[in-house]
């Protein structure tokens, strides 16, 4: 009989943290608010250590939980009445070391302004490179929908574009 | 795994290729991890301490529950005991009783028969 894995959650957490952080950067649109949600992942996961079962499944899991934490970060923020968008608008505008390019800040932007569903499809179809059979696996929603808020949300995100990023692309 | 886009194939290419190039994965911060193991190791510690408190308390209150227990059962034993003394009490006083009624019985009978002899 094969051997269970054991896993290891220094090295997981070696592993995964870049995948997770990105994901809740991406999510929430806020450093800060990110590097608490990959914070909160990562001790849930300390919490269910025993029900990993295997790499592929800790990746999997991570994913899923650092979305839905996302979400409800998001959330106890508008409960709080947090403006979000107005602080995104400010701590994106803010140069870092980890920007590559304007364009890519713009479009980073500009997904911050996507409805939720519609964000992290994207994020988890261009982030991971999911297909859309493993983001509805991942969301837990139906493929159908799945593929709705890819389609939707990369026609809204490409007329944004179309409008707001004239001074750094042609064509787009 | 490429997202139809039917309308622009060509130009939706390129957007979606300037996406995927703009979500690449950020590196965390050098000291997410640190934090993330300090945190573990405190919540685990605290863990481990509120298990400690939640024995102490269990065993606190299985004293506590065998002392009243020990306390209700010792007053039972105690008030059987007392009814069984005064039980006895009432039996020796009843034999007594009737000690003295058979001897009052047979000096009235003795009583009766002088009586008669005479």
């Amino acid at each position: 009989m094969a051997q269970r894995w054991q896993p290891d959650f220094e090295q997981l957490a070696d592993e995964h943290q870049s995948m997770v952080f990105s994901l809740a950067w991406r999510m929430t649109g806020d450093r800060g608010l990110a590097e608490e949600v990959a914070q909160d992942v990562f001790l849930e996961l300390d919490r269910h250590m025993e029900r990993i079962e295997s790499p592929e499944h800790a990746l999997n899991w991570l994913r899923r939980v650092a979305v839905s934490r996302s979400a409800d970060a998001l959330r106890r923020r508008r409960v709080r009445g947090v403006d979000l968008w107005v602080e995104i608008e400010e701590k994106h505008g803010v140069p870092t070391e980890e920007r590559q390019s304007p364009l890519e800040t713009r479009l980073e932007q500009l997904l911050s302004t996507l409805p939720e569903a519609q964000r992290a499809a994207l994020v988890l179809r261009y982030q991971e490179d999911l297909t859309p059979e493993e983001i509805a696996a991942t969301v837990d929603a139906p493929l159908a929908t799945v593929k709705s808020n890819l389609h939707r949300g990369l026609k809204l995100l490409r007329a944004k574009a179309t409008t707001h990023l004239k001074e750094y692309v042609r064509g787009l | 795994m490429d997202f139809e886009w039917p309308d622009q194939p060509q130009k939706s290419d390129e957007f979606e290729r300037e996406l995927k190039q703009a979500m690449e994965r950020r590196p965390a911060p050098p000291s997410l991890k640190g934090r993330i193991m300090q945190q573990r190791s405190r919540r685990r510690s605290e863990r481990h301490h509120t298990s400690i408190m939640w024995w102490q308390r269990l065993a606190a209150s299985l004293l506590v529950g065998a002392v009243v227990a020990g306390g209700f059962g010792w007053r039972q034993m105690e008030e059987r005991r007392r009814g069984e003394e005064a039980k006895q009490q009432v039996l020796t006083a009843l034999r007594i009783t009737n000690q003295v009624l058979n001897n009052m019985n047979r000096k009235l009978a003795e009583h009766d028969r002088s009586d008669n002899g005479k």
